[in-house]
């Protein structure tokens, strides 16, 4: 060998020592099979305003079985979007803080394990007229409360809190959050004892016990832990309670590492049932690393949706199924109020247009169904009627619903409505490669089915920021747009946002100018809220999705199903759509 | 001139680039719109939006919002990341941190690995060792990051369970203080040599994968300048005098090659920071650029901000560290010749 070949070899070899160097270092280190993904961004840890990064670690013994599990002793979950906040009076419904706001706090009444009806939590009954917790004219609600309870912070449980909690939403009211769930609904409160809290109404609302108590925004917060990091302020919100939730439910939190993971432990002193296993979060995955990670077994569930069903059917040891529906349908909206001058350069709408119900019928036969729900969500999702998705009390099996393509109907009411040869063109803006774009090209489609050169539709897919700024504009700079609506566990909540002429988007897409009879609609949805007679209040909303069938506001394109995806070795699994995503209560759960 | 004056007539000039570039990063930045859309909620009014836009400034004229954010800067204030639901100041550091150790641990692989493949491949030329390094480079530079991750993920995560992802076993890291926030060196300075193996264990996988591309395009510039010194009168002149060939190469003709590897290796940092967006989405590594792309993607611009001028001012000052060592190798730079 020559000397240069002797100096090269050095170079190599001490290089290919580091690197062994490194490997052996790491091969050394601890059992990996019980080594998962980590941390290292700010901590905000339970307790304490300011960031630490020195949070204690989640863990408790491994249960007691003969499986091996990987993480024993501690649940992980992989999520997908990074909560904005863990404030019940900052969530947003169907946002991923919610996820944690149901671990944490506790209502004074839930969402039971299936249905929509509410059970005592908090709360040590449901009331009803017959127990004489509501009175006779429905507005008054007397809630015996559940003693012995106890904060994350260890501080009493009382009726104190309740009126504070709730008052505080309202006096915070922030745009971000569901403060108008409360403030649109309860005239006054009052603490009648320790444990007896009674709250008045507005006016009688069949949606109180089940879209209101149970809310996220209506969760209990520990007084004691507000007053002592920053208070209440109106109209402010609270970033110590936005990092640090103390509740009185099953879980405690420990830890919330941005973009990596939260982290929680039992909670020793609950009340209840405790859970099984401490709870990790994981945040951020993307969804094909969420796939690995289930088929690694790092991770126990995953969060999930149909397009996931194809990479994890048949991995070995993992379950998927889909069980029930999401109760947020995927929809089209037309909107009746935009400014033409606002739309984009190539959008052609003769006037009226939107405005006539034969246009809007049309459209809703136009799409292809079919082809949405059996390659876009392979297969997991069904129809539901204008607009109380199935899984909601009021849903009627036998409403009319808008099912299949039917191109030749489309055609004679375009026809009818003198619109086939003048034709339009229109922009669908959405986000960007997701189910909504994928729901806006099979409307493209669709219309392109009609063979008609003159009716064209373009799908403007944005940035979600961009999506957002122009679907919170009023008007909305676009004449359709497609997103899922909020999730609610009551049929008023969706009528009196997407249905009712002045409702919230009643307003905003100026369904008045649509509706052949908006008054009519007004009338049933307002006497539907107001109905506390389940029965009478069925019959009401029947009608209701009667008549949005004729006269739709919006096309709804399916109800997505709701997957699930995890390892065998989970116990007790169960899960209930109206649950805020991933419509599980970790406290329930196990494995081994 | 002098070296020092050199440097010094370089740092002068430092701050006037970074406001040029402060002013840039921001027009940019507000050419896409205003930054509101992160903050917007499903359904809130008209003057919920308002209520927002004057939390945040958005209402003044562009000088005022950039006077704001330059003051901001200044003050280590960047404003409210939407996507981290924190100050973009409380969140910027340590992921700075994660990154960075990602980074110089990928860039450690690839310095070391790459100038002694190219050394070893250019003392070799035209043999079998010279082939199979050319192979080695081409397949690193051709292979697509994302791709090559995934890969590696499945065969050493999924399959065989050697490596995790993530940066640390999380009671592992919650067991140490983390003054600096580099994993690596916080647990060596708590004495802790668990988790220094836990940091390690996890970077691995990601520090391959970002170090490979960047190893190869530094091994192929090490090998064909190394060849093209070895040829060189100088050399002749060297070996004529009866140098033994080891150190005709390490003093000489190593000495030389280095010049323009050394300007690759500072190309190739930027190189592992772009990279690092990928490495850090698919092996989840908490670092600036995951959180970076989820801020793109969202419109998170208070964090997009301060990230693109973060990258630009190191950008200058890695450029102005290059200038240096070239300085310090050849000393015509200084001199202007």
């Amino acid at each position: 060998m020559n000397r240069t070949s002797q100096s090269s070899s050095w170079g190599l070899f001490l290089s290919v020592l580091v690197v062994l160097a490194l490997v052996a270092a790491a091969c050394s280190s601890d059992d990996p099979a019980d080594t998962t993904v980590g941390t290292s961004a700010p901590t905000t840890t339970a307790g304490s305003g300011s960031t630490d990064t020195t949070a204690p670690p989640a863990t408790t013994a491994a249960p007691d079985t003969g499986t091996e599990v990987n993480n024993p002793g501690v649940f992980v979950h992989g999520a997908d979007d990074e909560p904005s906040t863990l404030d019940p009076a900052q969530v947003e419904p169907g946002e991923g803080g919610e996820t944690v706001i149901l671990q944490v706090y506790e209502r004074l009444l839930e969402i039971g394990e299936s249905g929509p009806e509410p059970v005592a939590s908090l709360a040590t009954e449901v009331p009803t007229v017959a127990s004489g917790l509501i009175s006779a004219d429905g507005t008054v609600f007397t809630f015996p409360l559940r003693e012995g309870v106890t904060f994350h912070d260890g501080t009493p449980f009382t009726a104190d809190d309740v009126l504070f909690s709730w008052e505080r939403a309202m006096t915070m009211d922030l745009p971000d959050g569901a403060a108008g769930v409360l403030s649109d609904t309860v005239d006054s409160m009052r603490v009648v004892d320790d444990f007896t809290f009674e709250v008045t109404l507005q006016e009688p609302n069949a949606a109180f016990l089940n879209a209101v108590v149970p809310a996220m925004v209506s969760s209990i917060v520990s007084q004691d832990a507000v007053e002592a990091n920053g208070g209440v302020v109106a109209g402010e919100f609270n970033e110590f309670m936005s990092g640090n939730p103390v509740g009185t439910g099953a879980y405690k939190f420990v830890a919330w590492n941005r973009g990596e993971d939260l982290q929680f432990e039992v909670y020793d002193g609950y009340w209840g049932t405790p859970a099984n296993l401490d709870l990790r979060i994981e945040i951020g995955a993307s969804p094909d690393i969420r796939v690995l990670g289930l088929r690694a077994g790092d991770y126990d569930t995953i969060e999930a949706d149909p397009s996931f069903i194809g990479d994890v059917q048949g991995a070995e040891g993992v379950t998927v199924d889909g069980e029930g529906l999401t109760v947020e349908p995927i929809h089209i909206g037309f909107n009746l109020k935009f400014d033409p001058a606002d739309l984009p350069d190539n959008d052609r709408i003769p006037d009226g247009f939107l405005n006539d119900p034969r246009v809007r019928q049309a459209f809703n036969y136009v799409f292809d169904y079919n082809a949405f729900v059996n390659a876009a969500l392979g297969g997991f999702g069904d129809f539901n009627p204008h607009y109380i998705p199935q899984g909601i009390f009021g849903y009627d099996p036998a409403a009319p619903v808008y099912d299949q393509q039917d191109l030749a109907k489309a055609e004679e009411l375009f026809r009818a409505a003198g619109y086939w040869d003048e034709g339009f063109s229109i922009s669908v803006v959405t986000e960007e490669a997701n189910l909504f774009e994928v729901a806006a090209l099979v409307f493209k489609d669709s219309i392109d089915d009609l063979n008609n050169p003159n009716m064209e539709i373009t799908v403007a897919a944005v940035a979600e920021a961009v999506f957002d700024d122009a679907h919170a504009s009023d008007p909305v700079p676009y004449a359709m747009w497609v997103k899922n609506a909020d999730p609610f566990a009551d049929p008023n909540a969706y009528l009196d946002s997407y249905a009712l002429p002045d409702g919230e988007w009643g307003e905003i897409h100026d369904f008045r100018a649509g509706y052949a009879d908006a008054d009519r609609v007004q009338t049933l949805i307002d006497s539907a809220r107001v109905e506390l007679d389940p029965a009478a209040r069925a019959v009401i909303l029947s009608e209701i999705q009667q008549v949005l069938f004729d006269d739709p506001m919006w096309l709804i394109a399916a109800q997505e199903g709701v997957v699930s995806a995890r390892r065998d070795w989970v116990q007790g699994y169960i899960s209930n759509p109206l649950w805020p995503r991933p419509s599980i209560r970790f406290a329930l759960l196990d494995k081994g | 001139m002098q070296i020092r004056d050199y440097i010094l007539r370089r740092l002068m000039v430092l701050p006037v680039l970074i406001i040029g570039v402060s002013i840039i990063v921001f027009a940019l930045t507000r050419v896409g719109g205003s930054p509101i859309g992160v903050y917007l909620q499903t359904g809130m009014t008209q003057e919920e939006v308002t209520e927002l836009e004057e939390r945040f400034h958005l209402d003044d004229p562009l000088p005022v919002q950039y006077a704001y954010w330059a003051g901001g800067v200044l003050t280590g204030e960047l404003g409210w990341s939407g996507v981290a639901a924190a100050p973009v100041t409380d969140v910027f550091l340590p992921k700075l941190a994660a990154t960075m150790e990602l980074a110089v641990s990928a860039a450690l692989v690839a310095v070391v690995l790459g100038i002694a493949l190219g050394t070893f491949a250019g003392a070799r030329r035209n043999r079998l060792p010279d082939h199979i390094t050319r192979v080695f480079s081409i397949s690193g530079a051709a292979m697509p990051l994302f791709w090559f991750a995934i890969l590696l993920l499945i065969v050493f995560w999924v399959y065989l369970g050697w490596f995790p992802i993530g940066r640390s076993d999380p009671n592992i890291f919650a067991r140490i203080d983390h003054p600096t926030n580099l994993y690596t060196i916080d647990s060596l300075l708590a004495g802790d040599f668990g988790a220094f193996k836990d940091a390690i264990w996890h970077l691995i996988l990601p520090a391959a994968t970002l170090g490979y591309g960047a190893t190869a395009i530094i091994a192929r510039m090490m090998r064909s300048s190394l060849v093209e010194e070895l040829q060189e009168d100088y050399v002749d002149a060297a070996r004529a005098k009866g140098l033994p060939e080891r150190l005709v190469l390490r003093r000489h003709a190593r000495r030389n090659a280095l010049i323009p590897t050394v300007t690759v290796i500072g190309l190739s940092f930027g190189f592992l920071l772009q990279g690092s967006v990928v490495a850090e989405i698919i092996f989840r590594w908490p670092g600036l650029g995951r959180w970076m792309a989820d801020s793109v993607l969202r419109g998170d611009q208070a964090t997009i901000m301060a990230y693109v001028l973060f990258t630009s001012v190191l950008f200058l000052v890695v450029n102005l560290g290059v200038d240096v060592i070239y300085a310090y190798l050849d000393r015509r730079v200084v001199l202007g010749e």
